[in-house]
């Protein structure tokens, strides 16, 4: 199971193109496609339409996996994402999005489907050449509670046009509640991006692969 | 009477100034990444008087190329990059081609400007220069 979950995933990011901050809401009138596999503990995939670009609707499915494998929730869901506050600086932007959507969740340690809710909030700070964000994103159903909270900082080597690639290297720590894991994963990622295009990938300290495929169109 | 010839005038100026104008150039803030500028150029683009985009990340620029004898007001303008969620902070017309401001921006990146400062000792060690200021 985790080899064909990771097979879909390498084929998923290869049929993209190489596409700083991963951001619900890309741009008005657009659509997101995100693919993300978390290092053995998380995998989402996502897909909104933004009418405006201040807020934007779609949903996706999620998997959460304890890192000892004794817990699995899969999240099937609807979800609205707004862009709460904007910060458009010379040379410089700042953002803070929430969003809330429900799902129906099944488990290996409870019976039957649940009705998952889903709040998040994502607060980031980007010039070309250095980025952070803040994001925490819970689910929790009758059975479950689960957050999780990731913190990443990118640096890019060179600034970046609008028609040239641009790269960047970025530390990531996430933690997660309600027994998934325990600690800080921290990873090491490598991310590109090209007109409408992002893929990143990298790795974990503990050698799990971590990746990561945007695409806005 | 006088007055009004003046005012005709400098709407005469004013409007033959902007009829003739070929390209657009914006100053937006907030112009960070591609997708900053892929949402920019999918909006103005939807003009039809739109004839091409050019966004300069490095220089914070948006330009417009206008069709042959069409234009985009200042409003439209306006409210066309704030609904893409960016701030405009000033609009230019201009008669310089999209590829003249591209070509532009392209040397104001290989050619920076020069700090007379930093060559001042290349006059002072050659016989019969001094150096000025």
């Amino acid at each position: 199971m985790q080899s064909s979950k990771r097979w879909a995933a390498v084929a998923l990011l290869g049929l993209l193109p190489l596409s700083a901050a991963a951001k619900p809401i890309a741009f008005a009138n657009g659509k997101t496609l995100m693919v993300e596999w978390g290092a053995g503990t998380m995998y989402e995939v996502q897909m909104f339409y933004a009418p405006k670009y201040w807020y934007s609707l779609g949903g996706g499915w999620l998997e959460l996996d304890s890192d000892d494998g004794s817990k699995r929730r899969d999240i099937t869901y609807v979800r609205a994402n707004l862009l709460a506050k904007r910060w458009n600086l010379p040379g410089a932007q700042a953002n803070v999005f929430v969003w809330g959507g429900l799902g129906r969740a099944t488990g290996n340690d409870f019976a039957g489907t649940e009705l998952s809710r889903n709040l998040g909030f994502q607060t980031d700070y980007e010039t070309r050449r250095v980025y952070a964000s803040l994001r925490a994103d819970l689910n929790e159903a009758k059975s479950f509670s689960h957050r999780v909270d990731t913190l990443q900082l990118g640096w890019a080597p060179y600034a970046h046009d609008y028609d040239t690639l641009a790269t960047w290297f970025v530390v990531q720590g996430r933690r997660y509640t309600g027994d998934l894991y325990s600690g800080t994963e921290t990873a090491l990622l490598v991310r590109f991006f090209k007109g409408g295009a992002w893929v990143e990938f990298g790795a974990t300290t503990d050698g799990k692969l971590q990746a990561m495929a945007m695409f806005n169109f | 009477m006088k007055t009004f010839k003046v005012l005709l005038f400098a709407a005469l100026i004013g409007f033959a100034s902007i009829a003739s104008a070929r390209t657009i150039e914006m100053d937006v803030n907030g112009l960070v990444c591609a997708f900053c500028a892929q949402g920019i150029e999918k909006t103005l683009k939807g003009f039809p008087a739109t004839a091409g985009v050019f966004v300069s990340l490095e220089h914070r620029i948006v330009a417009v190329q206008l069709k042959d004898g069409q234009d985009i007001g200042d409003a439209a303008l306006t409210r066309a990059i704030t609904d893409a969620g960016y701030k405009l902070i000033a609009i230019r017309r201009t008669d310089e081609p999209l590829d003249a401001i591209r070509q532009r921006v392209s040397n104001q990146k290989a050619l920076p400007p020069v700090d007379a400062s930093k060559h001042k000792h290349d006059m002072d060690g050659m016989p019969g220069m001094q150096s000025h200021g």
